[in-house]
Protein backbone atom coordinates (compact mmCIF):
# COMPACT_ATOMS: atom_id res chain seq x y z
CA UNK A 1 0.00 0.00 0.00
CA UNK A 2 1.18 3.50 -0.77
CA UNK A 3 2.60 4.89 2.48
CA UNK A 4 1.43 8.41 1.58
CA UNK A 5 -2.22 7.42 1.62
CA UNK A 6 -3.86 6.24 4.79
CA UNK A 7 -7.09 4.35 5.30
CA UNK A 8 -9.00 7.31 6.65
CA UNK A 9 -8.12 9.35 3.54
CA UNK A 10 -9.43 6.55 1.37
CA UNK A 11 -12.71 6.55 3.27
CA UNK A 12 -12.94 10.32 2.97
CA UNK A 13 -12.21 10.10 -0.74
CA UNK A 14 -14.95 7.51 -1.28
CA UNK A 15 -17.42 9.46 0.84
CA UNK A 16 -16.62 12.69 -1.01
CA UNK A 17 -15.21 14.52 2.00
CA UNK A 18 -11.52 14.68 1.04
CA UNK A 19 -10.20 18.20 0.41
CA UNK A 20 -9.97 19.06 -3.31
CA UNK A 21 -6.18 19.64 -3.24
CA UNK A 22 -5.57 16.23 -1.68
CA UNK A 23 -8.08 14.64 -4.01
CA UNK A 24 -6.03 15.56 -7.11
CA UNK A 25 -2.95 13.80 -5.73
CA UNK A 26 -5.12 10.88 -4.79
CA UNK A 27 -6.57 10.58 -8.27
CA UNK A 28 -3.11 10.48 -9.84
CA UNK A 29 -2.26 7.61 -7.49
CA UNK A 30 -5.39 5.76 -8.58
CA UNK A 31 -4.31 5.93 -12.20
CA UNK A 32 -0.63 5.24 -11.66
CA UNK A 33 -0.50 2.81 -8.75
CA UNK A 34 -2.22 -0.57 -9.04
CA UNK A 35 -1.81 -1.11 -5.28
CA UNK A 36 -3.71 2.08 -4.43
CA UNK A 37 -6.48 1.20 -6.85
CA UNK A 38 -7.01 -2.25 -5.33
CA UNK A 39 -6.80 -0.82 -1.82
CA UNK A 40 -9.63 1.57 -2.66
CA UNK A 41 -11.73 -1.31 -3.98
CA UNK A 42 -11.15 -3.19 -0.72
CA UNK A 43 -12.10 -0.06 1.26
CA UNK A 44 -15.26 0.27 -0.87
CA UNK A 45 -16.32 -3.25 0.12
CA UNK A 46 -15.56 -2.49 3.78
CA UNK A 47 -17.64 0.69 3.67
CA UNK A 48 -20.54 -1.28 2.22
CA UNK A 49 -20.29 -3.86 5.00
CA UNK A 50 -20.12 -1.15 7.66
CA UNK A 51 -23.15 0.57 6.16
CA UNK A 52 -25.12 -2.68 6.21
CA UNK A 53 -24.04 -3.37 9.79
CA UNK A 54 -25.11 0.17 10.77
CA UNK A 55 -21.55 0.95 11.82
CA UNK A 56 -21.21 4.30 10.04
CA UNK A 57 -21.66 7.58 11.86
CA UNK A 58 -24.77 9.59 10.85
CA UNK A 59 -22.67 11.96 8.69
CA UNK A 60 -20.83 9.04 7.03
CA UNK A 61 -24.15 7.33 6.43
CA UNK A 62 -25.50 10.46 4.78
CA UNK A 63 -22.41 10.78 2.55
CA UNK A 64 -22.62 7.10 1.73
CA UNK A 65 -26.19 7.41 0.48
CA UNK A 66 -25.86 10.75 -1.30
CA UNK A 67 -22.31 10.51 -2.69
CA UNK A 68 -20.92 7.00 -2.61
CA UNK A 69 -23.99 5.27 -4.00
CA UNK A 70 -24.13 7.61 -6.97
CA UNK A 71 -23.03 5.04 -9.56
CA UNK A 72 -24.94 1.99 -10.71
CA UNK A 73 -21.89 -0.21 -10.09
CA UNK A 74 -21.71 0.71 -6.41
CA UNK A 75 -25.45 0.16 -6.06
CA UNK A 76 -24.88 -3.33 -7.48
CA UNK A 77 -22.04 -3.85 -5.00
CA UNK A 78 -24.32 -2.81 -2.15
CA UNK A 79 -26.95 -5.26 -3.34
CA UNK A 80 -24.35 -8.02 -3.40
CA UNK A 81 -23.10 -7.04 0.08
CA UNK A 82 -26.64 -7.33 1.41
CA UNK A 83 -27.08 -10.72 -0.23
CA UNK A 84 -23.77 -12.01 1.17
CA UNK A 85 -24.67 -10.73 4.62
CA UNK A 86 -28.01 -12.51 4.51
CA UNK A 87 -26.23 -15.73 3.56
CA UNK A 88 -23.58 -15.37 6.27
CA UNK A 89 -26.21 -14.71 8.93
CA UNK A 90 -27.85 -18.01 8.06
CA UNK A 91 -24.65 -20.04 8.31
CA UNK A 92 -23.05 -21.79 11.31
CA UNK A 93 -19.41 -20.99 12.10
CA UNK A 94 -17.22 -22.50 9.36
CA UNK A 95 -14.97 -25.45 10.15
CA UNK A 96 -11.36 -25.10 9.10
CA UNK A 97 -10.50 -27.28 6.07
CA UNK A 98 -7.55 -28.65 8.03
CA UNK A 99 -9.98 -29.95 10.67
CA UNK A 100 -12.12 -31.73 8.08
CA UNK A 101 -10.82 -35.25 7.48
CA UNK A 102 -9.72 -35.76 3.89
CA UNK A 103 -12.26 -38.57 3.56
CA UNK A 104 -15.26 -36.23 3.92
CA UNK A 105 -14.04 -33.31 1.82
CA UNK A 106 -16.18 -32.23 -1.08
CA UNK A 107 -15.88 -34.12 -4.38
CA UNK A 108 -14.29 -37.10 -2.65
CA UNK A 109 -15.82 -40.43 -1.74
CA UNK A 110 -16.54 -40.57 2.00
CA UNK A 111 -14.75 -43.35 3.86
CA UNK A 112 -16.53 -45.22 6.66
CA UNK A 113 -16.12 -43.36 9.94
CA UNK A 114 -14.12 -45.25 12.51
CA UNK A 115 -14.89 -42.89 15.38
CA UNK A 116 -18.19 -41.47 16.57
CA UNK A 117 -16.68 -38.00 15.95
CA UNK A 118 -14.00 -38.57 13.33
CA UNK A 119 -13.41 -34.81 12.92
CA UNK A 120 -12.59 -34.56 16.61
CA UNK A 121 -9.99 -37.30 16.67
CA UNK A 122 -7.11 -34.91 16.28
CA UNK A 123 -8.48 -32.31 18.64
CA UNK A 124 -9.92 -34.05 21.69
CA UNK A 125 -8.38 -36.55 24.00
CA UNK A 126 -10.12 -39.92 24.28
CA UNK A 127 -11.76 -38.87 27.58
CA UNK A 128 -13.00 -35.59 26.12
CA UNK A 129 -14.40 -37.38 23.10
CA UNK A 130 -16.34 -39.78 25.35
CA UNK A 131 -17.67 -36.81 27.38
CA UNK A 132 -18.80 -34.93 24.26
CA UNK A 133 -20.40 -38.11 22.88
CA UNK A 134 -22.33 -38.58 26.14
CA UNK A 135 -23.50 -34.95 26.04
CA UNK A 136 -24.77 -35.40 22.49
CA UNK A 137 -26.61 -38.60 23.44
CA UNK A 138 -28.29 -36.76 26.35
CA UNK A 139 -29.19 -33.84 24.03
CA UNK A 140 -30.75 -36.21 21.51
CA UNK A 141 -32.78 -37.73 24.36
CA UNK A 142 -34.04 -34.30 25.42
CA UNK A 143 -34.97 -33.41 21.84
CA UNK A 144 -36.89 -36.70 21.44
CA UNK A 145 -38.69 -36.03 24.73
CA UNK A 146 -39.67 -32.54 23.58
CA UNK A 147 -40.91 -33.90 20.24
CA UNK A 148 -43.00 -36.53 22.04
CA UNK A 149 -44.46 -33.86 24.34
CA UNK A 150 -45.36 -31.61 21.42
CA UNK A 151 -47.17 -34.41 19.61
CA UNK A 152 -49.25 -35.06 22.74
CA UNK A 153 -50.20 -31.35 22.88
CA UNK A 154 -50.52 -30.23 19.28
CA UNK A 155 -50.60 -26.45 18.95
CA UNK A 156 -49.71 -23.79 16.50
CA UNK A 157 -46.19 -24.09 15.06
CA UNK A 158 -45.58 -20.42 15.52
CA UNK A 159 -44.25 -18.76 18.65
CA UNK A 160 -47.23 -17.05 20.26
CA UNK A 161 -47.88 -15.28 23.51
CA UNK A 162 -51.40 -14.27 24.42
CA UNK A 163 -51.57 -11.19 26.59
CA UNK A 164 -54.94 -9.81 27.74
CA UNK A 165 -55.72 -7.91 24.51
CA UNK A 166 -52.81 -8.74 22.22
CA UNK A 167 -51.56 -11.95 20.67
CA UNK A 168 -47.85 -11.97 19.86
CA UNK A 169 -46.82 -13.88 16.78
CA UNK A 170 -43.14 -14.35 15.97
CA UNK A 171 -42.49 -14.71 12.25
CA UNK A 172 -39.25 -16.06 10.82
CA UNK A 173 -38.04 -14.88 7.41
CA UNK A 174 -37.44 -16.73 4.20
CA UNK A 175 -40.45 -19.02 4.28
CA UNK A 176 -40.67 -18.64 0.50
CA UNK A 177 -37.32 -20.38 0.27
CA UNK A 178 -38.31 -23.36 2.32
CA UNK A 179 -41.03 -24.90 0.23
CA UNK A 180 -40.93 -28.09 2.24
CA UNK A 181 -41.19 -26.30 5.58
CA UNK A 182 -44.41 -26.45 7.60
CA UNK A 183 -46.40 -23.22 7.13
CA UNK A 184 -46.59 -21.24 10.31
CA UNK A 185 -50.13 -21.31 11.76
CA UNK A 186 -52.08 -18.78 13.76
CA UNK A 187 -55.57 -19.43 15.17
CA UNK A 188 -58.23 -16.87 14.17
CA UNK A 189 -57.94 -14.12 16.81
CA UNK A 190 -61.06 -13.46 18.93
CA UNK A 191 -62.97 -10.20 18.34
CA UNK A 192 -61.32 -7.11 19.82
CA UNK A 193 -57.92 -8.76 20.18
CA UNK A 194 -54.92 -7.21 18.48
CA UNK A 195 -52.18 -9.21 16.82
CA UNK A 196 -48.57 -8.14 17.24
CA UNK A 197 -46.57 -9.59 14.34
CA UNK A 198 -42.88 -9.75 15.25
CA UNK A 199 -40.77 -10.13 12.12
CA UNK A 200 -37.29 -11.43 12.90
CA UNK A 201 -34.50 -9.56 11.10
CA UNK A 202 -30.79 -10.32 11.05
CA UNK A 203 -29.87 -6.80 12.19
CA UNK A 204 -31.45 -3.41 12.80
CA UNK A 205 -29.51 -1.46 10.19
CA UNK A 206 -32.46 0.65 9.02
CA UNK A 207 -33.89 3.59 10.91
CA UNK A 208 -37.41 2.77 9.73
CA UNK A 209 -39.18 -0.19 8.21
CA UNK A 210 -42.16 -0.57 5.90
CA UNK A 211 -44.40 -3.57 5.73
CA UNK A 212 -47.32 -4.71 3.69
CA UNK A 213 -49.74 -7.51 4.57
CA UNK A 214 -51.08 -9.63 1.73
CA UNK A 215 -53.78 -12.25 1.73
CA UNK A 216 -53.39 -14.44 -1.33
CA UNK A 217 -51.78 -11.56 -3.30
CA UNK A 218 -54.35 -8.94 -2.23
CA UNK A 219 -52.82 -6.11 -0.25
CA UNK A 220 -54.74 -5.64 3.02
CA UNK A 221 -52.72 -3.24 5.09
CA UNK A 222 -49.49 -1.24 5.10
CA UNK A 223 -47.31 0.47 7.68
CA UNK A 224 -44.31 2.69 7.02
CA UNK A 225 -43.04 3.96 10.36
CA UNK A 226 -42.03 0.72 12.01
CA UNK A 227 -38.96 0.52 14.25
CA UNK A 228 -36.72 -2.47 15.02
CA UNK A 229 -36.38 -3.67 18.61
CA UNK A 230 -34.02 -6.02 20.39
CA UNK A 231 -35.73 -9.09 21.81
CA UNK A 232 -33.24 -11.28 23.63
CA UNK A 233 -30.51 -12.10 21.13
CA UNK A 234 -32.83 -11.37 18.19
CA UNK A 235 -33.77 -8.20 16.35
CA UNK A 236 -37.45 -7.92 15.54
CA UNK A 237 -39.67 -5.47 13.72
CA UNK A 238 -43.03 -5.46 15.52
CA UNK A 239 -46.26 -4.51 13.76
CA UNK A 240 -49.56 -4.53 15.62
CA UNK A 241 -52.70 -5.04 13.56
CA UNK A 242 -56.33 -5.53 14.48
CA UNK A 243 -57.36 -9.16 14.70
CA UNK A 244 -60.45 -8.55 12.52
CA UNK A 245 -58.14 -8.32 9.49
CA UNK A 246 -57.25 -11.98 9.85
CA UNK A 247 -59.74 -14.55 8.64
CA UNK A 248 -58.74 -18.12 7.75
CA UNK A 249 -56.32 -18.18 4.81
CA UNK A 250 -52.70 -17.73 3.74
CA UNK A 251 -50.95 -14.45 4.50
CA UNK A 252 -47.65 -12.89 3.65
CA UNK A 253 -45.89 -9.87 5.13
CA UNK A 254 -43.43 -8.11 2.86
CA UNK A 255 -40.85 -6.21 4.91
CA UNK A 256 -38.60 -3.45 3.54
CA UNK A 257 -36.05 -1.15 5.17
CA UNK A 258 -36.28 2.59 4.52
CA UNK A 259 -32.99 4.31 3.67
CA UNK A 260 -32.23 7.87 4.73
CA UNK A 261 -32.74 8.82 1.09
CA UNK A 262 -36.35 7.65 1.40
CA UNK A 263 -35.89 4.67 -0.91
CA UNK A 264 -36.93 1.18 0.15
CA UNK A 265 -34.77 -1.93 0.29
CA UNK A 266 -36.59 -5.25 0.24
CA UNK A 267 -35.60 -7.40 3.25
CA UNK A 268 -37.74 -10.52 3.25
CA UNK A 269 -41.16 -12.12 3.11
CA UNK A 270 -42.84 -13.71 6.13
CA UNK A 271 -45.63 -16.21 5.56
CA UNK A 272 -48.23 -17.60 7.90
CA UNK A 273 -51.60 -19.30 7.77
CA UNK A 274 -54.63 -18.33 9.84
CA UNK A 275 -56.66 -21.37 10.83
CA UNK A 276 -59.98 -21.88 12.58
CA UNK B 1 -14.33 18.17 -30.56
CA UNK B 2 -16.61 15.94 -32.56
CA UNK B 3 -19.10 14.50 -30.05
CA UNK B 4 -20.61 12.18 -32.64
CA UNK B 5 -17.33 10.37 -33.14
CA UNK B 6 -17.46 6.68 -32.33
CA UNK B 7 -14.62 4.31 -31.60
CA UNK B 8 -14.01 2.22 -34.72
CA UNK B 9 -12.20 -1.11 -34.62
CA UNK B 10 -9.27 0.44 -36.45
CA UNK B 11 -9.03 3.31 -33.95
CA UNK B 12 -9.36 0.90 -31.05
CA UNK B 13 -6.53 -1.25 -32.44
CA UNK B 14 -4.34 1.86 -32.71
CA UNK B 15 -5.12 2.71 -29.09
CA UNK B 16 -4.17 -0.79 -27.95
CA UNK B 17 -0.89 -0.56 -29.94
CA UNK B 18 -0.08 2.64 -28.11
CA UNK B 19 -0.80 1.17 -24.70
CA UNK B 20 1.38 -1.91 -25.22
CA UNK B 21 2.97 -3.77 -28.10
CA UNK B 22 1.67 -7.04 -26.61
CA UNK B 23 -2.01 -7.25 -27.54
CA UNK B 24 -3.05 -9.11 -24.39
CA UNK B 25 -1.21 -6.73 -22.09
CA UNK B 26 -2.69 -3.81 -23.99
CA UNK B 27 -6.19 -5.17 -23.42
CA UNK B 28 -5.52 -5.49 -19.69
CA UNK B 29 -4.15 -1.93 -19.56
CA UNK B 30 -7.18 -0.62 -21.41
CA UNK B 31 -9.56 -2.24 -18.90
CA UNK B 32 -7.51 -0.95 -15.98
CA UNK B 33 -7.48 2.61 -17.29
CA UNK B 34 -11.21 2.54 -17.93
CA UNK B 35 -12.01 1.17 -14.46
CA UNK B 36 -9.80 3.77 -12.79
CA UNK B 37 -11.30 6.62 -14.80
CA UNK B 38 -14.74 5.46 -13.68
CA UNK B 39 -13.53 5.52 -10.08
CA UNK B 40 -12.17 9.06 -10.52
CA UNK B 41 -15.38 10.40 -12.05
CA UNK B 42 -17.44 8.67 -9.36
CA UNK B 43 -15.15 10.21 -6.73
CA UNK B 44 -16.03 13.62 -8.16
CA UNK B 45 -19.71 12.88 -7.78
CA UNK B 46 -20.51 12.22 -11.46
CA UNK B 47 -23.55 9.98 -11.81
CA UNK B 48 -22.69 8.86 -15.33
CA UNK B 49 -19.07 8.03 -14.50
CA UNK B 50 -18.96 5.20 -17.03
CA UNK B 51 -20.06 7.45 -19.91
CA UNK B 52 -17.50 10.08 -18.96
CA UNK B 53 -14.73 7.46 -18.81
CA UNK B 54 -15.69 6.28 -22.31
CA UNK B 55 -15.79 9.87 -23.54
CA UNK B 56 -12.27 10.40 -22.17
CA UNK B 57 -10.99 7.30 -23.94
CA UNK B 58 -12.71 8.32 -27.18
CA UNK B 59 -11.09 11.74 -27.09
CA UNK B 60 -7.63 10.30 -26.51
CA UNK B 61 -8.16 7.81 -29.34
CA UNK B 62 -9.41 10.51 -31.67
CA UNK B 63 -6.21 12.54 -31.20
CA UNK B 64 -3.91 9.54 -31.08
CA UNK B 65 -1.81 10.32 -34.17
CA UNK B 66 -0.91 13.75 -32.72
CA UNK B 67 -0.38 12.39 -29.21
CA UNK B 68 2.04 9.76 -30.45
CA UNK B 69 4.19 12.47 -32.00
CA UNK B 70 4.06 14.98 -29.16
CA UNK B 71 3.64 13.05 -25.91
CA UNK B 72 6.24 10.93 -24.21
CA UNK B 73 5.74 9.11 -20.93
CA UNK B 74 3.15 6.97 -19.25
CA UNK B 75 -0.08 7.03 -21.33
CA UNK B 76 -2.21 6.93 -18.14
CA UNK B 77 -1.08 10.46 -17.31
CA UNK B 78 -2.39 11.69 -20.62
CA UNK B 79 -5.76 10.11 -19.90
CA UNK B 80 -5.82 11.92 -16.57
CA UNK B 81 -5.32 15.30 -18.25
CA UNK B 82 -8.10 14.64 -20.75
CA UNK B 83 -10.38 13.40 -17.95
CA UNK B 84 -9.99 16.79 -16.24
CA UNK B 85 -11.22 18.56 -19.40
CA UNK B 86 -14.12 16.15 -19.78
CA UNK B 87 -15.04 16.79 -16.16
CA UNK B 88 -14.91 20.59 -16.56
CA UNK B 89 -17.29 20.38 -19.51
CA UNK B 90 -19.54 18.06 -17.55
CA UNK B 91 -19.72 20.56 -14.69
CA UNK B 92 -20.79 23.32 -17.11
CA UNK B 93 -23.69 21.20 -18.29
CA UNK B 94 -26.60 20.58 -15.97
CA UNK B 95 -25.60 17.37 -14.17
CA UNK B 96 -28.27 14.66 -14.31
CA UNK B 97 -30.09 13.83 -11.11
CA UNK B 98 -29.46 10.50 -9.43
CA UNK B 99 -31.93 7.87 -10.47
CA UNK B 100 -33.88 6.20 -7.67
CA UNK B 101 -32.86 2.71 -6.66
CA UNK B 102 -34.78 0.14 -8.66
CA UNK B 103 -37.55 -1.40 -6.54
CA UNK B 104 -36.62 -4.74 -5.02
CA UNK B 105 -38.42 -7.75 -6.39
CA UNK B 106 -38.79 -10.70 -4.02
CA UNK B 107 -38.54 -13.22 -6.88
CA UNK B 108 -35.33 -11.59 -8.04
CA UNK B 109 -33.95 -11.76 -4.48
CA UNK B 110 -34.65 -15.50 -4.44
CA UNK B 111 -32.83 -16.01 -7.75
CA UNK B 112 -29.86 -14.04 -6.45
CA UNK B 113 -29.77 -16.08 -3.25
CA UNK B 114 -29.84 -19.37 -5.13
CA UNK B 115 -27.03 -18.13 -7.39
CA UNK B 116 -25.00 -17.13 -4.34
CA UNK B 117 -25.43 -20.57 -2.79
CA UNK B 118 -24.37 -22.17 -6.07
CA UNK B 119 -21.29 -19.93 -6.42
CA UNK B 120 -20.19 -20.40 -2.81
CA UNK B 121 -20.48 -24.16 -3.28
CA UNK B 122 -18.23 -23.93 -6.33
CA UNK B 123 -15.43 -22.15 -4.42
CA UNK B 124 -12.46 -24.23 -3.36
CA UNK B 125 -12.72 -25.51 0.20
CA UNK B 126 -9.97 -23.17 1.40
CA UNK B 127 -11.47 -20.10 -0.26
CA UNK B 128 -14.93 -20.91 1.05
CA UNK B 129 -13.56 -21.25 4.57
CA UNK B 130 -11.66 -17.98 4.30
CA UNK B 131 -14.67 -16.11 2.91
CA UNK B 132 -17.11 -17.39 5.55
CA UNK B 133 -14.68 -16.86 8.40
CA UNK B 134 -13.51 -13.41 7.30
CA UNK B 135 -16.85 -11.86 6.37
CA UNK B 136 -18.78 -13.85 8.96
CA UNK B 137 -16.85 -12.20 11.79
CA UNK B 138 -19.11 -9.75 13.61
CA UNK B 139 -19.18 -7.34 16.49
CA UNK B 140 -16.38 -6.28 18.78
CA UNK B 141 -14.44 -9.51 18.35
CA UNK B 142 -14.25 -9.06 14.56
CA UNK B 143 -10.71 -7.65 14.61
CA UNK B 144 -9.49 -10.40 16.91
CA UNK B 145 -11.18 -13.13 14.83
CA UNK B 146 -9.59 -11.81 11.67
CA UNK B 147 -6.19 -11.57 13.32
CA UNK B 148 -6.51 -15.21 14.41
CA UNK B 149 -7.48 -16.17 10.87
CA UNK B 150 -4.40 -14.38 9.49
CA UNK B 151 -2.24 -16.27 12.02
CA UNK B 152 -3.91 -19.54 11.07
CA UNK B 153 -3.17 -18.94 7.40
CA UNK B 154 0.31 -17.60 8.12
CA UNK B 155 -0.22 -14.29 6.33
CA UNK B 156 -0.22 -10.62 7.35
CA UNK B 157 -3.62 -9.07 8.24
CA UNK B 158 -3.52 -6.74 5.22
CA UNK B 159 -2.71 -9.65 2.90
CA UNK B 160 -5.76 -11.40 4.37
CA UNK B 161 -7.93 -8.33 3.63
CA UNK B 162 -6.82 -8.34 0.00
CA UNK B 163 -7.22 -12.10 -0.36
CA UNK B 164 -10.72 -12.05 1.16
CA UNK B 165 -11.67 -9.18 -1.14
CA UNK B 166 -10.44 -11.04 -4.25
CA UNK B 167 -12.52 -14.07 -3.32
CA UNK B 168 -15.52 -11.80 -2.72
CA UNK B 169 -14.99 -10.15 -6.11
CA UNK B 170 -14.79 -13.48 -7.94
CA UNK B 171 -17.90 -14.60 -6.06
CA UNK B 172 -19.80 -11.48 -7.08
CA UNK B 173 -18.78 -12.01 -10.73
CA UNK B 174 -19.97 -15.62 -10.52
CA UNK B 175 -23.31 -14.53 -9.00
CA UNK B 176 -23.85 -11.83 -11.65
CA UNK B 177 -23.16 -14.32 -14.46
CA UNK B 178 -25.49 -16.86 -12.83
CA UNK B 179 -28.27 -14.25 -12.59
CA UNK B 180 -27.77 -13.30 -16.25
CA UNK B 181 -28.05 -16.96 -17.27
CA UNK B 182 -31.21 -17.42 -15.21
CA UNK B 183 -32.84 -14.47 -16.98
CA UNK B 184 -32.12 -15.74 -20.49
Amino acid sequence: MNPNIDKQEMRNYLLGTLEIERRAAFEESILGDAGVYEEILVTEAELIDQYLANNLSPSERHQFETHFLITAERQRNLQFGRLLRRYLNSQPAPVSPVEIPVAVRQHEIPAPAKNFFPFAAGIFTRTATVAVSAAVVVSIGIILLLCWTSTRNPGPTIAQENTSQTVQVTLTPGTMRSADAVTQRVPVPPRGVKVRLEMQVSNSSFHKYKSELFRENDSLKTADELQAEKKGEQHIVPWTITGEVLSPGDYQVRLSGVLDSGHDEFIDNYSFRVVK
Amino acid sequence: MNKDWFLSQEAFDALLDWLDSDREQAGIKYEEIRARLIMIFAGRGCIDAEDLADETINRVTQRLSTIKEEFTGDPTRYFFGVANFVHMEYMRRKPPQPSPFPPSDSNQVEIEYRCLEHCIASLTEENRYLLLKYYGAEGRSKVEQRRQLADELGIAPNALRIRAYRIRLSLQECVEKCIERSQE
